[in-house]
């Protein structure tokens, strides 16, 4: 029986070796003899709730008829971690697909494996796209070493975000709107202690925010960066020639952080703001609980994203005030960077030979009729043209299929890919409309342009600096959230141990190396 | 000759219950596709895995891997929070589901037995997501119910989800809400297998209900109990990834970090697949002695072992 058991064990250990190559080493190279070209596409699904393109969907056959490819698409998780990890699995079984959308950090870590290939000489291939969609700027945001391994398509409007405050409960508390820090903090204590709101109960706050972070908004991230911007320390980087580095070694930011953490110990800013998600915090100003936030033009004034606000508090009313100015005169939104979306093409696909069908293919995207069809789908069916030549959800046989409705939605999944922020689409995408309860006439459009008129601190490039490791990530974030919520005990004397800590763990090579990066890069202004 | 015989004998065996050996298939694949083979692919701990290069061609690179996740600056903090958050779930959810097993198996109302039951076990197929929002609801300082009951009281809110002396507290009892009811099924099942002329004959005696949970259920379970413990330590280090994942957030770090959220952004989301494979092997390694250290202590006391 033992000398059985022992056979079996060896017979399995052997089967796992014989069987190794299929499952660690991904698949094999495609065979190809004649027929279309297979192009396995991972794209950023524009509308993430909606389901991806149908399998009947009219895009396939013409990609199929006019350019002799076979398109498979599969939609990425909405959530960047969730995509990161996808991309990354797959790059460690070397099993990318052949094009695929990627943040700029995974790139990063994908160009050393060898598993994306350089695109430098697609943009004399794709004329029509190059011209709307690429510029100098663009395509050094994915080079390394000279060469460029992604092309960097336009991606979200920069500066559309704006810092809004509740005009109604200003007038009904006879305040006007705050233009330094002190007149902000006097409207958010207001806002807390005063029922603005006027029903009896304390239970509204001054500022809503939630911990929004990314490689150049870093804690306490983006939906704060108006308090931080009073003190010329929004965003991960100070990117001017003449004080470049990292903001958290200034010694404004702890004016900053000073700020935040008498914020946080009157009770004026929403104390779930720690503990909230992105949706909580939606949902928590749609429902009255603060009167002070940062937030996106379409995310506060879209058809669907106003209307539960609008039912909640038809007499309620938002404006956009310019961020408040410091004690030494600073103000700013936040820093702004150049959007990019990045596709790139793996190493894999280039070694099969589908290079230039994938150019084909994004050239194609970029032409008339792949982007209106990308964009807003079938003429007639998803879409209408008005007078102005703009694509609208009217006049249409079948409503529930407009590009803009449930039904037409999944026909515009790729539209990230085709856009590049021109008038139509922003005309389209922000159409002005009246709200359901208040009769109130809105447009996204209109609140991103004034939103745009407002002080932001210039960062292009910020985002493409080298980013921290995993425990020096953790140390800053751990830190500066301990100073606020009082674990740490806000003094200059524990702020510059802190800063000292910080520096020795690699907080001073991250800043030198950054400052070294941009100056290369010409990225200071 | 002996061998041959014996070998006869099992396929003969094999036969006559073909339909169980079938059965046993299915699990049997799952665990050659999904746990041996990938045994294999555990060698890139020693390696400095490069896709390209696949498994087999990558450079050895020996310890490398081991010795940055040991000379991590949060190490010594990522291992306290993982046996806090370990050993208090088994210290807190084991004691708490032999209760909830030993009162459902007393209860002598099937009704209100098998609301109980339901209500217990339903919280466990809920995700952590969905958890989040419940305890969101229940416990955050603004609007949480718990806050407000506080509040009523005069008391001041307590920042439950963000509040490093609270946070520890939160994880274990959630885990315990959520999972109680499930882990429970394994004693019912153990207390439905003890001979009832045992309580026939303790009730003669004269014996009540805690003398008979004390001196016949715990006793007659207690092999379960003990295998139950093994199984756990066995997993020691796995604390819990998709609960802390959902829960932790900045200001309580320093005690919801553990090995596993480390090994996510340190391995997974830095592309450091050697490094996040050393630190599973690491785990496996730690797991496999904890069993079989404590399969012998159980040898020596004179309990059932596992094996």
């Amino acid at each position: 029986m033992k000398r059985t058991c022992t056979v079996c064990i060896a017979l399995v250990a052997l089967l796992s070796l014989v069987s190794l190559p299929l499952f660690s080493q991904g698949t094999a190279d495609q065979a190809k003899a004649s027929g279309p070209t297979t192009i396995e596409l991972w794209y950023g699904a524009a509308i993430t709730e909606a389901g991806p393109p149908p399998a009947d969907w009219v895009g396939f056959q013409i990609i199929k008829d006019k350019l002799n490819i076979e398109l498979k698409l599969t939609a990425l998780p909405s959530n960047e971690s969730d995509q990161d990890v996808k991309v990354q699995a797959a790059a460690a079984a070397n099993n990318l697909p052949d094009l695929f959308m990627v943040r700029r950090d995974v790139l990063t870590r994908l160009v050393p494996q060898g598993l994306v290939a350089p695109v430098d000489d697609l943009y004399e291939k794709m004329p029509i796209r190059t011209a709307k969609h690429y510029d100098e700027v663009s395509r050094s945001h994915a080079r390394f070493n000279g060469k460029t391994y992604g092309l960097a398509d336009p991606g979200s409007i920069t500066k559309n975000e704006g810092l809004l405050v509740r005009k109604d409960w200003l007038d009904k508390l006879g305040l006007a709107v705050p233009k330094t820090t002190d007149e902000l903090l006097a409207v958010m204590r207001a806002f807390t202690f005063d029922d603005p709101d006027g029903n009896g109960k304390h239970d509204t706050y001054g500022y809503g925010a939630f911990q929004e972070i990314n490689n150049y908004e870093a804690w306490p991230g983006r939906r704060l960066e108006p308090i931080f911007g009073a003190f010329g320390v929004d965003g991960t980087w100070n990117m001017t020639a003449s004080n470049a580095g990292l903001n958290i070694l200034k010694p404004e930011f702890f004016d900053a952080m000073s700020l935040l953490k008498q914020m946080a110990d009157e009770g004026i800013i929403d104390p779930n703001w720690l503990a909230y998600k992105k949706d909580d915090f939606r949902a928590a100003w749609k429902q009255g609980r603060f009167g002070i936030m940062r937030e996106q033009n379409a995310a506060f004034a879209a058809t669907a994203n106003y209307a539960p606000f609008d039912k909640n508090f038809p007499d309620g009313e938002w404006i956009i005030i310019d961020p408040p100015t410091g004690p030494k005169g600073h103000a700013s939104i936040g820093p702004y960077t150049a959007g990019f979306r990045i596709y790139a093409i793996s190493a894999k696909a280039v070694k099969e030979g589908k290079k230039d069908k994938i150019a084909e293919l994004l050239e194609w995207m970029a032409s008339d009729e792949g982007y209106y069809l990308l964009g807003w789908g079938v003429e007639g069916v998803n879409y209408t043209k008005d007078a102005n030549g703009i694509p609208v959800a009217a006049n249409l046989p079948n409503p529930d299929l407009a590009f803009s409705a449930p039904g037409g939605q999944t026909v515009t999944q790729l539209r990230n890919m085709v856009f590049y922020n021109g008038d139509i689409e922003l005309y389209a995408r922000y159409p002005k409309y009246i709200t359901a309860t208040s009769k109130k006439e809105m447009s996204a459009l209109d609140v991103l342009r004034v939103m745009q008129t407002k002080k932001w601190t210039p960062a292009v490039g910020s985002d493409t600096l080298p980013i921290p490791n995993a425990d020096l990530k953790r140390f800053y974030e751990q830190g500066l959230s301990e100073f606020i919520t009082g674990k740490r005990s806000l003094t200059r004397e524990n702020w510059n141990k802190w800063i000292d800590e910080f520096k020795r763990l690699g907080g001073q090579d991250w800043n030198d190396k950054g400052v070294a990066f941009a100056k290369e890069n010409n990225l200071l202004n | 000759m002996v061998q041959k015989s014996g070998t006869k004998q099992l396929m003969r065996e094999i036969k006559r219950h073909r339909s169980v050996y079938v059965l046993l298939a299915v699990p049997f694949v799952y665990y050659i596709i999904f746990k041996y083979i990938p045994i294999f692919n555990g060698q890139i701990a020693f390696k400095d895995y490069m896709a390209l290069d696949g498994v087999l061609g990558s450079s050895w690179i020996g310890f490398e891997h081991f010795r940055t996740f040991i000379n991590s600056y949060y190490f010594v903090e990522l291992l306290r929070n993982t046996l806090m958050y370990s050993f208090g779930k088994l210290v807190f959810s084991l004691p708490l589901a032999i209760i909830l097993a030993i009162a459902i198996y007393e209860s002598n109302r099937p009704h209100l037995r098998k609301i109980v039951q339901t209500l217990a076990y339903l919280p466990h197929f809920l995700s952590w997501v969905i958890m989040y929002g419940i305890l969101l609801a229940l416990l955050a300082p603004g609007d949480g119910i718990l806050n407000d009951i506080i509040k009523m009281f005069g008391g001041k809110p307590i920042d439950f989800l963000t509040n490093t002396d609270a946070f520890p507290w939160i994880v274990i009892l959630s885990d315990a809400w959520k999972e109680m009811g499930w882990s429970a099924i394994i004693f019912i099942a153990a207390l439905m297998g003890i001979d009832p002329s045992l309580f026939e004959a303790a009730l003669v005696e004269g014996a009540n209900s805690w003398q008979r949970v004390r001196y016949i259920t715990l006793p007659s379970i207690r092999p379960v109990i003990l295998i139950v413990v093994l199984l756990r330590l066995g997993t020691i280090l796995d604390a819990g990834f998709n609960q802390i994942f959902m829960l932790y957030s900045t200001p309580v770090l320093s005690v919801a970090d553990i090995i596993d959220t480390w090994v996510y952004r340190q391995g997974l989301l830095e592309f450091q697949f050697g490094l996040a494979t050393a630190v599973g092997l690491f785990k496996g390694v730690i797991g496999m002695f904890l069993i079989l250290g404590s399969n012998r202590l159980v040898k020596r006391f004179g309990g059932n072992p596992l094996f």
